[in-house]
């Protein structure tokens, strides 16, 4: 490979950083009035990474190892870094108008691309120590963004329980892989540490070995806010700035996805170790608990991170099922929510901006309350708030029902009718808080009955959001080729 | 004509969009009568082309387009004789709801635009050839509904709404499980509905087939619905309103038993060891829903309650004429669906007349109605006596021959029916007796008659009841052809 196909393949990640570092310079010099410009470049670079991504590295890249195996380019990785790409897009544009006077745009801009950037470098790597450095990079940025509110105690406070249990994770996940690496002998290459111990067995069956997987389950677990490695979730994306929280729950946890669908599923396949038992605990855990807690919580962002556990444990039932189709139902699902949570959590940041700007003393902005009459206050607003909410339910024609329909569909093809069954009582549980949103807002009458005026770049955020939600769920089959192909490249 | 059946699926939803973004009532429900109208004269087109002489399973004015083709999931579009007459039943009922609801002013574009996605909703699950595409539109069906209820509904709006959404959804969910065990057990590796049933009977397990048979018909039974699974239709019927009502009484129930002859009778004989029992399963939940349906319905106290109750019963007798499972009882409760779809509107449409005018609609209250409102008294009379079963008139024909056919293969619940169809006389007339009869209570302040937005569908609908009831052939030949040819039925 040469250096020009290296720095081709690579391309997104390049701008992102070029760009980056390109808004931490510029914003030295710039008033905090003119530093709206810099979220204008972090958004254009952000397509232009996603063009790139689309056009050039769908299909046709089965590049492995690049950069001492550590890195590769193939559908999976570029499927991922698609998803983040928007994500982060639909973040910034979101962030324009709720930032547009903050003195620290620059550093918020930045982080947010670092973010992105660590995202897309656990979407391509296949060697632990990569993948562990990108967590970091994403984690050190995302940290800071839960923070950033920085008057504001409770976004103080998610940023301190996001950063205390995300470095508790951090750790037992390198402990984890450090084991590995100590067992296998040196080797940090995924597939070599697959192959090393489907020759070997018995060392991955060792007490140490399996001491070495419920590590990395554990550290895995709490990224993806797994029951009972969730509790921070709801805190975090209560607390964090709520375009951020959109970030926190459809990028940095899906990051934490695909770094298990490669290191886990790969490992568990190759040493056969039996974790069956322990991932169809923790599913039905974390969809149950995730869903009847939620039942109960009146602010709505709490509700979506307590959705967001739930939607986690469906999603979890690949490490159970392991099949290339429960794989692809995976893989899909977590495009599919990223796009249904992140509209959802910037339609309540929208609604929030707006309700501050009505009565710039309004406490508590994403309590349900608040909801009330949202289809007359803003019908627009409360149109995808209804559609982004149903999809979470799996209602069709949305994202949400292809993905689901497609992931249970896999589960019963792998046999497991008690694991769907459970999945299914779920999924008709969750119905009833989400649809009690859409009662609050169709149904009872608003507060008062001025108008309220959705600022453009949140009509756009949302709008893109809506898009992908409606795209998917109409036109899936793409979608479904592209999460197909995704999934073979682990050869489950 | 080759996407005709397109077209009059989503010529409501593009009237639905439109509707929704109109400013004023009038010109909402202008687009909504014309978005639902246009359907009706495509559906009236089709059926006089249609050819009633065709085998069941083999369909016409097909579409199909290739959609999810990794798991075969098509776009795939047609009508036989199961389903044409209950594509025009939709197509029938919805305009005629739209000019019911005329008058309404809250939210009108929004309430009409809803009307015209659950008429798209429901002509989607008539035409649905695609296991996958009908999911959709079965689910597509619930929201609308939803929101006419939580939205337009009488006090207790929030809890009906819920439980009605809850409760059928939790059955479709059931049913999917059911759909993807008969996908995965035939391993024809398409959703086609035609296809499925033909490789049900190859199934290697006849304990998968029972399963596969319970999980689908569970969820038709919410649907429809039967005792014990009913409860959530006499909340939602009487908290919605009166067009939230008719439509769902009219076609929304009969999704569940178009379900039986599309998808389960085809597959009675494909249960081997276990059909006797499932017939009997059937035959007993028919009969125990029209005898328990019928007598809550003797007890109510509010009469949208009891049609509510009547609607229960007399949607018993569709699972009896299914379970009888012969081409009399087969057609005839084929026949029931439709015949009840123009029945129960008109009973609706009486009672919502009624609530609205003097605002009550508990039947101790009323009395005497007859004297001040004579066209209501006529129209609502002739709708009780179709629903009692009238000769002459649309219901009797159904109840005729379900009755009389379940009496060839099912005697005994033949026989207990029989004795409900003496309880509906009993509670139609008595209710009729002291509402509409007697000396006019005073409280009632003074009532106006129909507005003629209110005479017009309801007249349509008691003129359609009895000339199905005179000549039912129009509508009966279609449905006889696709009944005798149902595997096994002759």
């Amino acid at each position: 490979m040469t250096f020009v196909d290296l720095i081709s393949q690579f391309a997104p990640e390049i701008i992102l950083t070029i760009s980056a570092l390109a808004i931490m310079l510029i914003g030295l010099g710039l008033e905090a009035k003119e530093k709206r410009a810099l979220g204008y470049i972090a958004g254009l670079s952000l397509v232009l990474a996603s063009l790139i991504v689309v056009f050039r590295g769908t299909y046709g890249f089965p590049l492995e190892g690049i950069i001492a195996d550590s890195l590769t380019i193939d559908p999976m990785s570029q499927f991922f870094k698609l998803t983040f790409l928007l994500v982060s897009l639909i973040v910034v544009i979101a962030s324009l108008k709720q930032y547009d006077n903050h003195q620290n745009q620059d550093e918020y801009y930045t982080l947010i691309l670092f973010g992105t950037i660590g995202m897309m470098v656990v979407a391509s790597a296949v060697d632990i120590v990569t993948i562990f450095i990108g967590f970091e990079l994403a984690s050190l940025s995302t940290y800071a963004l839960a923070g950033f509110n920085k008057k504001d105690p409770s976004s103080m406070e998610a940023a301190i329980k996001y950063f205390i249990v995300g470095a508790l994770s951090s750790t037992l996940l390198l402990f984890g892989l450090s084991y590995l690496y100590g067992l296998s002998g040196g080797l940090t290459n995924v597939s070599d540490i697959a192959e090393f111990f489907s020759a070997n067995p018995t060392v991955i069956q060792s007490p140490l070995g399996i001491m070495a997987m419920m590590l990395i389950v554990a550290g895995f677990g709490f990224k993806m806010a797994l029951v009972p490695f969730h509790m921070w979730a709801p805190d975090t994306y209560q607390g964090a700035p709520t375009v951020i929280s959109a970030l926190l729950a459809a990028g940095s946890k899906k990051m934490a996805f695909v770094a298990a669908f490669r290191v886990l599923l790969i490992a568990m396949i190759a040493v056969k170790v039996d974790m069956a038992i322990v991932f169809t605990i923790l599913a039905i855990l974390t969809m149950t608990i995730g869903n009847v807690v939620a039942l109960s919580q009146r602010s709505l962002k709490r509700m979506l991170a307590y959705s967001s556990v739930a939607q986690a444990g469906y999603i979890s039932m690949v490490f159970v099922v392991m099949s290339p189709e429960a794989l692809t139902g995976a893989v899909l699902y977590v495009m599919s929510h990223a796009f249904m949570k992140t509209g959802a959590f910037i339609a309540v940041a929208a609604l929030g901006y707006m309700l501050v700007k009505e009565n710039s003393s309004a406490k508590d902005v994403d309590h349900l309350d608040n909801f009330a009459g949202l289809g007359k206050r803003s019908p627009f607003l409360a149109f995808c708030i209804m559609i982004f909410l149903f999809a979470l339910s799996g209602i069709p024609p949305t994202a949400g029902f292809v993905s689901k329909f497609i992931l249970f569909y896999s589960v019963l093809k792998g046999g497991f009718v008690f694991l769907v069954t459970i999945a299914i009582l779920n999924s008709a549980l969750s119905l009833y808080y989400y649809a009690r949103v859409v009662k609050y807002m169709y149904v009872l009458p608003p507060p008062s009955s001025e108008k309220l005026a959705l600022p453009r770049a949140y009509s756009l955020a949302i709008f893109l959001a809506l898009i992908g939600v409606l795209a998917i769920g109409i036109v899936p089959e793409p979608f479904i080729n592209w999460a197909a192909s995704a999934a073979n490249v682990l050869g489950l | 004509m080759d996407s005709v059946l397109s077209l009059i699926l989503f010529i409501p939803l593009i009237g639905a969009a439109i509707t929704l973004f109109t400013k004023t009532r009038e010109s909402a429900r202008m687009i909504a009568l014309i978005a639902s109208a246009v359907p009706l004269v495509l559906t009236v087109m089709i059926y006089l082309q249609f050819n009633s002489g065709l085998a069941f399973l083999k369909f016409q004015f097909v579409e199909k387009i290739s959609w999810i083709s990794s798991l075969g999931i098509n776009y795939y579009l047609g009508a036989d004789g199961v389903s044409m007459p209950l594509i025009l039943l939709n197509a029938i009922l919805c305009p005629l709801t739209v000019i019911y609801a005329w008058g309404e002013n809250k939210q009108p574009n929004q309430f009409f635009a809803l009307i015209l996605v659950l008429q798209a909703g429901v002509f989607g699950v008539f035409m649905a050839l695609d296991f996958f595409l009908f999911y959709i539109f079965w689910e597509l069906t619930l929201i609308p509904l939803y929101f006419l209820i939580s939205i337009w509904g009488g006090p207790n709006k929030d809890y009906a709404a819920i439980k009605f959404f809850i409760y059928t959804h939790v059955a479709s969910l059931v049913m999917l499980l059911g759909i993807f065990a008969l996908y995965f057990s035939t391993g024809v590796n398409t959703f086609e509905i035609p296809v499925l049933l033909q490789a049900f009977a190859d199934i290697a397990s006849p304990e998968m087939r029972v399963a596969i048979f319970l999980a689908l018909f569970f969820g038709f039974l919410v649907k429809m619905p039967t005792v014990p699974f009913h409860t959530w239709l006499p909340d939602a019927h009487v908290e919605a309103p009166t067009a939230g009502s008719v439509l769902l009484a009219g076609v929304l129930l009969k999704m569940g038993g178009y379900g039986l002859f599309r998808v389960l009778l085809p597959m009675i004989n494909g249960l081997g060891q276990y059909r006797s029992d499932i017939i009997t399963l059937m035959a007993v939940l028919a009969v125990v829903s029209i005898l328990y349906a019928t007598f809550l319905a003797l007890a109510q106290k509010d009469m949208k309650k009891m049609v509510a109750y009547s609607s229960v019963a007399h949607m018993g007798y569709v699972m009896l004429g299914a379970a009888a499972f012969n081409f009399m009882s087969v057609s005839g409760a084929m026949f029931q669906q439709f015949s009840h779809g123009l029945i129960t509107a008109v009973l609706f449409m009486s009672v919502g007349v009624i609530q609205h005018t003097v605002h009550t609609r508990k039947i101790s209250e009323l009395g005497g109605l007859a004297d001040r409102m004579p066209k209501l008294a006529f129209l609502m009379m002739a709708g009780f006596m179709a629903s009692l079963g009238l000769p002459a008139m649309s219901g009797f024909v159904a109840e005729f021959l379900v009755l009389t056919g379940s009496y060839l293969t099912l005697p005994v619940f033949a026989l207990l029916a029989m004795l409900g169809i003496v309880a509906t006389a009993g509670y139609h007339l008595w209710a009729m007796q002291r509402a509409m009869f007697g000396s006019y209570n005073e409280k009632l302040g003074e009532p106006h008659d129909l507005a003629v937005y209110e005479m017009i569908p309801m007249a349509i609908l008691v003129l359609l009841i009895i000339l199905f009831g005179v000549y039912p052939a129009p509508v009966m030949n279609v449905f006889e052809y696709a009944s005798k040819i149902i595997p096994g039925v002759m």
